[in-house]
């Protein structure tokens, strides 16, 4: 009896603390179903998440005030075509800054892939998207295998990509 | 367990001071009986064996719950030394603001966690031991003290009447009239049980629970306090949105949406309203009479998915007043905020100097809009102007490179590049500038056109609090519940009157938790009805006879 008393006590002090200190956890976080979501690139093509069954998303959400993502993308810029040819897809999502800028922002880095806006930050909103940058590994099978958040190396985002290659 | 029986046959727990049956001491502790919790074995405190035994005894201990409690005091208070981090300048990032504002301490401070008292592990920790603390002693008293209020026996040995407080003896020489005394009893509103000639009166035994039913209300509070941690139940947000925007409301995982259609802010008129007419003078500037935002409540649409094909469908319209907020499934939004001329628009007109005068373009006229610019501008006349760069908030970053903070237009700059008639976009360079707000500087040589800055439009941001609290009724609960447990353990008291007749001798003892002077009062009224020994008060003589002052709380009973 006291046994059971301590331990129903324990446990629910215990998934408070959980709950409470696990905030580093995101909204979607590895091993998570991927929310489907429908975005337009800069040319008004769309992308729908779910489309991308049997291909790796490498989704990328940067702004153009974040110097991280700068450097993310920089290194996106040589990779993109070779992990394109490996079957992973890289979605550059910007969180709802002026077309004008992101247009800007693409010709004064010469960005030779898409980029997408996330109007309103639906999507973002969706993804628990609270730093920049915040990049999502989503698999072929549409799970997220890993959250990263902040500035990576070359090697690091290399690797990311390496991930999310389908098997096969 | 160990068993202790006692010579009237009932069998008592180890440690037991007090047959729980007949009041026998069972443990001989000087002239008076020690009535605590009626002299029964507190649950766990005799014997100590697992672990969880040694857990529970640690928690049963009054002295540790104590201790948890000053902890907490000091610890409290110690938090209030320094700003809590959602106090500091914001902006400021708490591991080197503590240190740079307040030194060592600061430092120490922040290390410690107790910037974020209420968030912090130990506090956290502590808060949830008073809790076990709570739970623990609690049923360790309460169940054996029910028990033994429960079990109660009429007829009590001689040891225990002679060892209460207030007690007398004498010969018994006519038999008592037990029926009467009980009648007398009854009218003080007792309650009166007889056994073999002897009489327990009763009263206000409830009071005794008191205590319990305070710390259950504590422990509902507690619970209540928990709970805002569980997903769901609890919810504090904020969102701002400029008059005539649409946006996501958090914690609902984009489901809801709400627009801000206009914000206003309404003054009194001192002319018009007698009623405050004086208070408002005495102000002497002007006095807010609302806040409002009219707000239109939309939810996505369940086809489509997220993102660009997101179809919102309309709930309702609220205007969001103090206090009037807008509430769905559980959820409301308050208005806390505003921000009033939030840069929306920059109108822009070109003027050109020809032979030393300066003129206007009439027909080159364009509106920037800042959350939303267009890339280029074309006109009948042939001019052409361009954006080449646009940054809402301006700013110079570390390598010295021209950039924006966010996306908020609070210090917009822009680049524009002007083209004449005769020039080529394609090939040309124009007139490049950089403009902003009292910022109007020209980028390249050879300039022959200046842009001027002709009208600039503001719109007004709402500040809502986003905010959902499911706690909030067990909360409520917990604190009325506390405090019927504190009326009924403080307004109302246990007392008992034992009447005994036995071997020729007539035996009166009373108890009474608190508030003995009353009980003396019942017994004084018995005995001048009926045939009863004088009694003393055994405190009183003690105290008498050690020449003390000053005994109090000896007999305070929990």
């Amino acid at each position: 009896m006291r046994s059971a008393i301590l331990l129903v006590m324990v446990a629910a002090i215990a998934y408070t603390f959980y709950n409470h200190f696990s905030e580093e956890r995101g909204l979607v976080d590895a091993g998570d179903e991927a929310p489907n979501f429908v975005l337009e690139d800069m040319d008004g093509e769309r992308v729908e998440l779910s489309e991308l069954r049997g291909q790796g998303v490498y989704l990328n959400f940067w702004a153009t005030y974040c110097t991280y993502c700068r450097q993310k993308m920089e290194y996106l810029k040589d990779y993109h075509e070779e992990y394109a040819e490996k079957g992973v897809r890289i979605l550059s999502v910007n969180v709802d800054e002026t077309t004008l800028q992101v247009e800007r922002h693409q010709q004064r880095y010469d960005i030779n892939y898409n980029l997408y806006i996330d109007r309103n930050m639906l999507v973002s909103n969706a993804y628990g998207v609270g730093v920049l940058p915040s990049v999502f590994l989503i698999n072929e099978n549409g799970s997220v295998i890993e959250r990263q958040i902040g500035g990576k190396t070359e090697e690091q985002v290399v690797a990311a990509l390496d991930e999310l290659v389908p098997e096969s | 367990m160990n068993k202790v029986t006692c010579e009237c046959g009932h069998k008592n727990p180890y440690g037991t001071y007090l047959c729980e049956s007949c009041g026998k001491p069972l443990k001989d502790e000087g002239k008076l009986a020690n009535m605590r919790y009626e002299g029964v074995a507190r649950r766990s405190q005799t014997y100590q064996k697992s672990i969880v035994d040694k857990i529970w005894n640690f928690f049963s201990s009054v002295k540790v719950g104590i201790w948890i409690i000053v902890l907490l005091l000091v610890t409290s208070s110690l938090g209030t030394l320094f700003p809590q981090e959602m106090y500091i300048p914001p902006g400021e990032d708490p591991s080197l603001y503590y240190a740079q504002e307040y030194g060592i301490l600061g430092q120490l401070y922040y290390d410690l966690g107790f910037h974020n008292l209420y968030s912090s592990w130990w506090y956290m920790l502590l808060i949830a031991a008073l809790g076990i603390s709570l739970v623990i002693a609690s049923l360790d008293r309460f169940v054996p003290l029910y028990r033994a209020l429960k079990n109660q026996r009429v007829t009590r040995h001689t040891a225990f009447m002679k060892k209460q407080r207030v007690y007398g003896m004498k010969e018994n020489s006519e038999a008592l009239d037990i029926k009467a005394l009980s009648t007398s009893l009854k009218e003080r509103k007792y309650n009166v049980r007889e056994e073999d000639g002897n009489l327990l009166a009763e009263k206000g035994r409830f009071a005794r629970w008191g205590p319990y039913v305070n710390h259950i209300g504590l422990i509902i509070f507690l619970i209540g306090g928990m709970l805002r941690f569980f997903p769901g139940m609890y919810l504090d947000d904020y969102v701002w949105i400029r008059e005539g925007e649409t946006e996501v409301i958090s914690g609902t995982e984009g489901e809801y949406f709400v627009q801000n259609n206009q914000f206003l802010v309404e003054l009194y008129d001192e002319e018009d309203n007698e009623i405050f007419q004086e208070a408002l003078m005495r102000e002497g500037s002007p006095v807010v009479s609302n806040y409002q935002t009219d707000a239109t409540l939309f939810k996505r649409s369940t086809e489509g998915s997220i993102g660009s094909e997101t179809e919102l469908e309309k709930v309702k319209d609220h205007s969001i007043r103090v206090n009037e907020p807008l509430t769905f499934e559980g959820i409301s939004l308050y208005q806390v905020d505003y921000r009033l001329n939030e840069l929306s628009t920059f109108t822009f007109g070109v003027e050109i100097e020809e032979d030393g005068e300066v003129q206007a373009l009439e027909e080159v006229v364009f509106e920037v809009d800042l959350n939303d610019p267009q890339m280029y501008y074309e006109f009948d006349n042939g001019y052409q102007i361009e954006i080449i760069e646009y940054f809402p908030n301006f700013n110079i970053d570390e390598s010295g490179e021209p950039t924006t903070l966010n996306r908020v237009p609070d210090n917009p700059r822009i680049i524009f590049e002007l083209y004449p008639p005769d020039a080529d976009p394609e090939e040309d360079t124009g007139e490049i500038s950089l403009i902003g707000v009292q910022v109007n500087e020209p980028l390249n040589e050879d300039h022959d056109h200046t842009l001027r800055m002709l009208d600039v439009e503001f719109v007004d941001v709402t500040g809502l609090t986003i905010r959902r609290d499911h706690t909030l009724p067990i909360i409520i609960a917990g604190g009325i519940i506390f405090m019927i447990g504190l009326t009924q353990g403080s307004y109302w008291f246990h007392r008992r009157i034992w009447i005994q007749q036995k071997d020729g001798q007539l035996y009166v003892a009373g108890h009474a938790n608190k508030n003995w002077h009353a009980l003396k009062r019942d017994i004084e009224y018995l005995r001048e009805k009926h045939d009863l020994p004088e009694t003393v008060d055994q405190a009183d003589e003690e105290v008498k006879e050690k020449d003390q002052v000053n005994e109090g709380g000896r007999d305070k009973n929990v």
